[in-house]
């Protein structure tokens, strides 16, 4: 172990989300959008219609009245490691849009090389990816805020959470400038992390032991979503809850305790 | 043109020695499907100018109803690699008295599934990047590469026979291209059936690799999950079944007898066994699923099959309505020699291979795998209702004029001779 | 031609090859598929050079400090200000929409405006600066020349800043006391604090050091007091710094991040706070230094008269023991008794209230005094931890406004309201009164009203009598950035800019600790035709002449701003902000300027007896249960602003999908509640109240109390734009307003109701 972390070279960028912190704000969701370009139309109530990278689940224990408890969930994309970075999408896409970054881990997507056959969106088990089913439309005036650094998709193809990528190559380049070959933790944070008024979201290097989201993933109450599927995600979530954490995955009713995978 | 020219160049269009209804009468009927055909391809323009907004699919249901036409049909189109296997690898002579009508219902099908998945894309103009940036872990460029070559084979199987047609054979040139495209044909039909046992078993490793996807999801051998071998068995199984059902069903409406008893039942014989084998195979691929991929994942049998419309009685449907019957029945002579069974034999073997590629595809769409999520359930809009039924229409017209002026049935003259 | 094999091998290689080697196809396949890279039609933003703006969120009273990214001279991105006192980096969805708000030009007002259609139909015509002011000018001049000076009216967000002090000024100079704020829980915050300390000042709250929070319904994470200081403080709770009990009848995100959420039938909040302060003092636990030395009013005391007046500790321990208010309530009497303990137990305890986000009403008198009580109970005022009364930032220091006769005479008229007469003597503004006096009476009051940044058409209860009384006044201004409802409703709307786009002090955010002011700068040039309400103001005073322009004697808004903040402004331009840090508040020696120069519960010679101020009646309720069964509450969303800003399209889209569906609200109700009423999940129903109706959908949440419907605040709007308006109900449609008994000020909250299928 000492001696794995002694010579690491590539990064493996993750998330530790605090789903006892988080409130459901949608201020994540919204930074994203802000962020990404992502585009808006007239009714988005929708929601296997609306493209929204960080989409915020609501969970219930399923309990009536007043034993009634909920917990919200941010899901972006997971950047599924699989197996070797075979991410669930990753491995299915024919035209190789979509691939697992090895030295960032991050799993990336090239709109402008995407036809649109949809077999990722299948592929992913968190439906963490969307389909410009729409052409993006941004109304008088409002195509002026748009992000230089991010470009705007085109109908007829998949985008999903990139963990900001752009922001990261804005770091790196700045890195080099100055002569630096790592990026600090604090010079590349998601848009996600940056506003989270609860402070809920870390973003940081899983495999750098002095960033905060290494201690942090490794909290007795962390959880990730279906890990038994052995999608091997980067997102991990943290609650105090039984109930929450058994919701990240599914068991069968003789399993009384959580496996640990 | 002149109208009275009409029924003379029909006329001499078609092959001699032979009866066809009167032109009116074809002519009826290919307005009649024609009609469909142009609402097909306007449903389909309106998904190309505006987009697949035109469509009820959504970010859960990114395959639906023409997907599942899309694996249907080329299941179904399997009669062609499997007959020519049978007759040109197997030596089967026989059966070239069938093949041409295989050959055509292949053709029709995977035309009609490359339609569909030019509709199918956001981007139909960049769908050529699956060759240029080829992904070679993915199943979906295994399938985009060997389902364009195999298109390319089924159209070289099917031009000599447009070209027998009595006007162009007269041509000396395509006359012999024609004698010299036959000459070669083996070579072709072993390379198309190469080229069929993969992508079909590709097509089977769309959904198998799903590790995401624990209703699609098979483990299997190497890089191959076991959906990939049972969608080649399948097809080998009912591809045949739906050629005979589509002969048969040419008999009645032509009212004539087409392929002579030995020939059918041959296929039928042979269809059987495949089907016997094939569905012990599933059974017991669903039974491991079942037993072990399944829990280990977290989830139970009874999950998958928790809702009014995805109910366990489609697994009753599929295998045994759709396999172990059909199954004994063509196994069995008697079962095979009564036109009556073998008609629901042919038709349940359909119905099977269809529900269960539905099931590889949609189903997998709809099962909740979150904790936290529901069934997602959808209904095609009628674009895509209409674009599914465009390979339909189009299929039936190029059957009827492919059968109105090319020699598909190399026995029809002899069982139905004129005086 | 005869065709040998070799022959036919050789055409079909050749054709092969020659349309392999020709360019064309590729040429052509390649421009086509770099053609759907690149559609015409899909925008490709402009880079430049990349800069950062200080500035201050304005949206909602949070007072975030923010930081704008601009690509050369666009902006592009609000973030949050690292390191800013109020927010320190974080920022909610509201402010991180803000750029529509800006670039939204569907919503926003260009030009200055005309009204030429009916009412609120929302035609108008463009017309000049020049043109708008002088029309104004007019139509004052006429009415102070006919001795109407008093019945000019100004409705504005707020009473604070440069901004709404000028708008004050300007009607002092021209001769009417009719100034009015939008209703807010401030409003009976600060006349608790003035009635129980003698101090006028405003409420903080140390949330960050308490350790155990009892919040009366209080939407700690929805949006209350300022919004992202307080989730920054629920966090530290989270960390295991301090509890949480949350005390409201539906399970709000607020109940679910508490460690314990409590149940209440609605209403009853008050009667439970009394409860728990009888608990306190039958079990003797509460804090003896504060009470015997710096409390008055705990013990029954004789008035001037010489007559025994009965005292907190007789009052609740007779009206509120345990077994009562938890007949009152619906609660546990053991819940009550541990709850009780467990407050007073907690080192640093804190008890909080004003419902949900806070702002759309200012509640019941007697709750908050009741909440005030049991923070002197365990002495936490003024403490680390505690609730603080800390000074208003008093950088406004112009010199007094010289008045001519007219303006003498008007400013002595009696308020419209009646506030700060005998029948309210401690209240400042009583806007929910006023939309009732003019529906009554026979005289218009009010002549000439101004609106500005608060949109009370759509904002304040019973949307139908205010458009009644609207409809009344026969000259509206409005000058408002947005074409929100009342802006449809104006005569002539004179367009701020937006905040993005001006200068503007922002003071001490609602609760906060320390004297504070924050600036909203020019974040990029304005995109239309529209002035600084500041300015504004300048050019209607100027044109009205003598005095009133005398009141004004500066050049412009920026020089008034920058002269008025004096020594601040180095701060405010450098960092944004400015802020006293080394306030603390005064010890309870020095803190009390009541007659007792203590702690009064009772506040000795302001209130009747002490059962006005804290006693509690059931049912306030408007309608009979016997025709509305049911009880419609609302309930408000960091995902829906329900203020004067509406939601931005990010926000909607933000909306969940059991809150919106297509145009269709969906209300909560308990399942065994829906089921009594043959309802099930995303049914159609119709919702009745005394006051209104609607149309709506029903969405089942086992997280409500059987019997209480509730409906989310900020849908059904009117105007803005297409991604706004037309959807789901206002519920100030469906709400009657409820004037509290002693304060007159608005206390609205919720209404029987009745939920048929539809
Ligand atoms: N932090 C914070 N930011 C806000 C708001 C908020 O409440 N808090 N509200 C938002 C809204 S909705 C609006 S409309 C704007 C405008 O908000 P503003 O109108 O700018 O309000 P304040 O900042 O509360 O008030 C500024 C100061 O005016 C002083 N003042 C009060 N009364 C008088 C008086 O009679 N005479 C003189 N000379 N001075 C007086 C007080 O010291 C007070 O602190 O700000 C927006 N931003
Ligand atoms: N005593 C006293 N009374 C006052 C004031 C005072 O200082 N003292 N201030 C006055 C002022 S300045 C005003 S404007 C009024 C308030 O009165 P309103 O005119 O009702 O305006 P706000 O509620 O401030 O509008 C801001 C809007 O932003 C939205 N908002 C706030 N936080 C969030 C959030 O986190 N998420 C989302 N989605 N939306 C949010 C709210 O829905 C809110 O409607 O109160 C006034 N009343
Ligand atoms: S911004 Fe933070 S608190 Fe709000 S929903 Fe996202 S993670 Fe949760
Ligand atoms: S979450 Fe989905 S899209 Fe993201 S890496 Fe995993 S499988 Fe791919
Ligand atoms: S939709 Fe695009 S990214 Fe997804 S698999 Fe197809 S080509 Fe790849
Ligand atoms: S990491 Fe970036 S792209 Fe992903 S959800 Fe957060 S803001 Fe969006
Ligand atoms: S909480 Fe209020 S002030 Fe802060 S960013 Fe949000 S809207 Fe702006
Ligand atoms: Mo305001």
């Amino acid at each position: 172990m000492k001696e794995e972390h002694k010579h690491i070279k590539a990064k493996k960028y993750g998330m530790v989300i605090d789903l006892d912190k988080c409130t459901g704000c949608g201020a994540c969701m919204v930074a994203c959008m802000a962020e990404n370009n992502v585009p808006f139309k007239e009714d988005e109530t929708d929601k296997l219609l609306s493209i929204t990278w960080l989409r915020i689940y609501k969970l219930t224990n399923g309990k009536p009245f007043p034993e009634t408890d909920i917990c919200y969930l941010p899901r972006p994309c997971m950047h599924c490691e699989g197996q070797h970075g075979h991410a669930p999408c990753v491995s299915v896409c024919p035209a190789t849009v979509t691939d697992y970054d090895m030295e960032t881990g991050i799993v990336s997507q090239i709109y402008t090389r995407c036809f649109g056959c949809r077999y990722c969106m299948a592929a992913c088990p968190y439906h963490a990816r969307y389909f410009n089913w729409w052409d993006p439309v941004w109304p008088e005036g409002m195509e002026k805020y748009l992000n230089p650094n991010v470009s705007p998709r085109m109908r007829g193809v998949v985008e999903k959470c990139s963990f900001c990528f752009p922001r990261y190559q804005v770091a790196k380049d700045k890195a080099m400038a100055e002569g630096r070959r790592e990026v600090e933790e604090h010079e590349y944070q998601t848009a996600c992390t940056q506003a989270c008024p609860a402070g809920a979201i870390t973003f940081g290097d899983l495999n750098n032991p002095k960033h905060a989201v290494y201690k942090l993933k490794m909290s007795p109450n962390a959880f990730r979503l279906l890990e038994r599927l052995g999608t091997n995600p980067k997102v991990y979530y943290i609650s105090s809850r039984e109930w929450v954490r058994r919701s990240g995955d599914n068991y069968l009713a003789n399993e009384v305790k959580i496996k640990k995978l | 043109m002149d109208s009275a020219l009409i029924p003379v160049m029909d006329d001499a269009l078609k092959p001699k020695g032979v009866q066809r209804c009167p032109i009116w009468q074809f002519a009826l009927w290919i307005c009649i499907f024609g009609a469909i055909l142009l609402w097909g391809v306007y449903a389909m323009f309106l998904c190309w100018f505006k987009g697949l907004n035109q469509t009820n699919m959504n970010d859960a249901y990114g395959f639906a109803l023409w997907i599942w036409a899309d694996l249907a049909v080329i299941a179904l189109g399997g009669g062609a690699f499997f007959t020519g296997f049978l007759r040109y690898i197997i030596g089967k002579d026989e059966l070239k008295n069938i093949i041409n009508y295989a050959v055509l219902i292949g053709f029709i099908c995977y035309s009609s599934a490359l339609l569909i998945l030019a509709i199918d894309v956001g981007q139909p103009l960049r769908a050529w990047f699956i060759f240029w940036h080829a992904n070679v872990h993915s199943m979906l460029t295994e399938v985009a590469f060997c389902l364009s070559c195999y298109f390319g084979v089924l159209t070289i199987e099917y031009i000599p026979l447009v070209l027998e047609n009595r006007q162009i054979d007269k041509v000396p040139f395509f006359h012999n291209l024609a004698h010299n495209m036959h000459e070669i044909m083996a070579i072709f039909a072993a390379t198309g059936a190469f080229l069929s046992f993969f992508h079909q078993g590709s097509l089977g490793g769309v959904a198998g690799v799903l590790f995401g996807r624990p209703f699609g999801y098979r483990e299997g051998v190497l890089i191959w999950p076991w959906t990939f071998f049972l969608f080649t068995w399948s097809a080998a199984a009912c591809g045949p079944c739906f050629t005979i059902m589509i002969t048969k069903l040419t008999e009645v409406i032509t009212g004539k007898k087409l392929v002579k008893q030995n020939v059918i039942d041959l296929l039928a014989k042979i269809s059987g066994w495949m089907l016997a084998s094939y569905i012990i195979a599933k059974i017991l691929d669903t039974v491991y699923w079942a037993t072990v991929t399944v829990p280990d994942m977290g989830y139970t049998l009874k999950h998958f099959y928790s809702n009014p419309v995805y109910g366990i009685w489609i697994l009753f449907l599929e295998i045994v309505l759709g396999g172990i019957l059909p199954a004994i029945i063509l196994i069995t002579k008697t079962g095979r020699n009564n036109n009556v069974t073998l008609w629901i034999a042919v038709v349940l073997a359909v119905i099977g291979v269809s529900v269960n590629r539905w099931v590889m595809v949609l189903q997998v769409m709809a099962v909740p795998i979150l904790p936290f999520e529901s069934w997602y359930l959808y209904l095609p809009s009628w674009q895509e209702t209409a674009t599914t039924i465009l390979p339909v229409a189009y299929g039936i017209l190029l059957v009827m004029l492919s059968y109105r002026y090319l020699p598909i049935f190399p026995q029809e003259r002899e069982l139905n001779p004129i005086d | 031609m005869k065709i040998d094999r070799r022959s036919f091998l050789s055409l079909g290689m050749g054709v092969a090859a020659g349309t392999a080697l020709s360019p064309l196809p590729w040429k052509l396949i390649d421009d086509i598929s770099i053609w759907t890279q690149m559609w015409p039609w899909t925008p490709v933003p402009e880079i430049g050079e990349v800069n950062y703006v200080n500035s201050t969120c304005t949206l909602c009273p949070g007072g975030c400090g923010i930081t704008v990214r601009k690509i050369g001279d666009r902006a592009v991105k609000v973030e949050g200000k690292e390191g800013h006192p109020i927010n320190s980096g974080g920022v909610c969805l509201l402010g991180l929409s803000g750029l529509q708000n800006l670039y939204g030009y569907d919503r926003r007002i260009k030009t200055p405006l005309k009204r030429i259609g009916n009412r609120g139909q929302g035609s108008f015509q463009k017309i000049t600066w020049d043109e708008a002011i002088s029309e104004v000018v007019n139509k004052l001049s006429e009415v102070r020349s006919t001795g109407q000076a008093h019945a000019v009216s100004c409705i504005s967000g707020s009473d604070q800043g440069t901004v709404a002090q000028l708008l004050k000024r300007f009607l002092t100079a021209y001769g009417s006391p009719n100034f009015f704020t939008m209703p807010s829980m401030q409003d009976s915050y600060e006349l608790a604090l003035y009635l129980t300390q003698g101090i006028q000042a405003s409420v903080a709250f140390d949330v960050e050091n308490s350790d155990f929070v009892l919040s009366f319904g209080s939407g700690i994470v929805e949006g209350w007091g300022s919004p992202v200081r307080m989730f920054q403080a629920s966090s530290r709770w989270r960390e295991g710094k301090g509890k949480v009990v949350q005390i409201e009848p539906r399970l709000s995100i607020t109940a679910a991040k508490s460690d314990k959420w409590i149940p209440i039938k609605p209403g009853t909040e008050a009667a439970l706070a009394l409860g728990l302060a009888s608990v306190i003092i039958k079990e003797s636990l509460y804090d003896k230094e504060f009470v015997e030395n710096y409390a008055f009013g705990f013990e029954n005391w004789k008035d001037d008269a010489g007559k025994t007046q009965i005292g907190f500790k007789q009052f609740v321990l007779e009206g509120y023991g345990p077994d009562k208010v938890a007949k009152i309530t619906g609660i546990d009497k053991s819940t009550i008794i541990s709850l009780a303990r467990s407050f007073v137990r907690a080192s640093k305890p804190l008890a909080i209230g004003g419902r949900n986000q806070g702002r759309s009403t200012s509640g019941r008198l007697n709750e908050f005094m009741a909440i005030y009580a049991l923070n002197a109970l365990v002495g936490n005022i003024n403490k680390t931890g505690g609730v603080w009364s800390i000074p208003k930032p008093g950088y406004i220091k112009w010199p007094k406004v010289e008045m001519d006769d007219v303006a003498e005479k008007g400013i002595k008229e009696p308020r419209i309201d009646a506030a700060g007469s005998a029948s309210y003597p401690y209240s400042q503004y009583l806007l929910n009164r006023v939309p009732g006096i003019l529906n009554s009476g026979q005289e218009n009051p009010i002549q000439v009203l101004f609106v500005a940044g608060a949109n009370p058409i759509y904002a304040l209860p019973n949307t139908k009598a205010v458009k009644e009384a609207f409809d009344k006044i026969p000259y509206i201004v409005g000058f408002s950035s947005y074409l929100d409802e009342t802006a449809k409703y104006a005569d002539i709307i004179l367009p701020n800019h937006v905040y993005l786009e001006r200068y503007e002090d922002i003071p001490t955010p609602v609760g906060f600790q320390k004297p504070f002011i924050g600036l909203a700068k020019p974040v990029i040039a304005p995109q239309f035709e529209t002035k600084n309400l500041g300015d504004t103001i300048f050019l209607l005073a100027k044109g009205l002449g003598g005095t009133i322009e005398k009141a004004f004697p500066w050049d412009d808004y920026e020089t008034c701003l920058k002269e008025t903040l004096s020594e601040k402004w180095d701060s405010l331009e450098e960092n944004g902000y400015w802020i006293d840090s080394s306030l603390k508040p005064a010890d309870w020696k020095n803190a009390f300027k009541t007659a007792s120069k203590k702690f009064e519960f009772i506040a000795a010679g302001k209130a009747k007896d002490i059962a006005s101020l804290f006693g509690f009646s059931s049912s306030t309720l408007e309608g009979d249960e016997a025709s509305y069964p049911l009880v419609l509450i609302p309930y408000d969303s960091m995902r829906l602003a329900n203020g004067f800003i509406g939601d931005p399209p990010f926000v909607m889209k933000a909306v969940e999908d059991t809150v919106l569906k297509g145009k269709d609200v969906l209300i909560e109700i308990n399942p065994e509640t829906a089921k009594q009423l043959g309802m099930s999940e995303g049914g159609f129903a119709k919702l009745a109240t005394p006051v209104g109706t609607a149309k709506v959908r029903v969405h089942l949440y086992d997280g409500i109390m059987p019997g209480i419907i509730a409906l989310p605040r900020g849908l059904g709007h009117t105007a803005y734009d297409k991604f706004l308006g037309g959807k789901g109900v206002n519920f100030n449609e469906l709400i009657g307003s409820v004037e509290d008994p002693v304060s007159g000020l608005d206390a609205t909250w919720g209404i029987r109701a009745k939920l048929t299928k539809a």
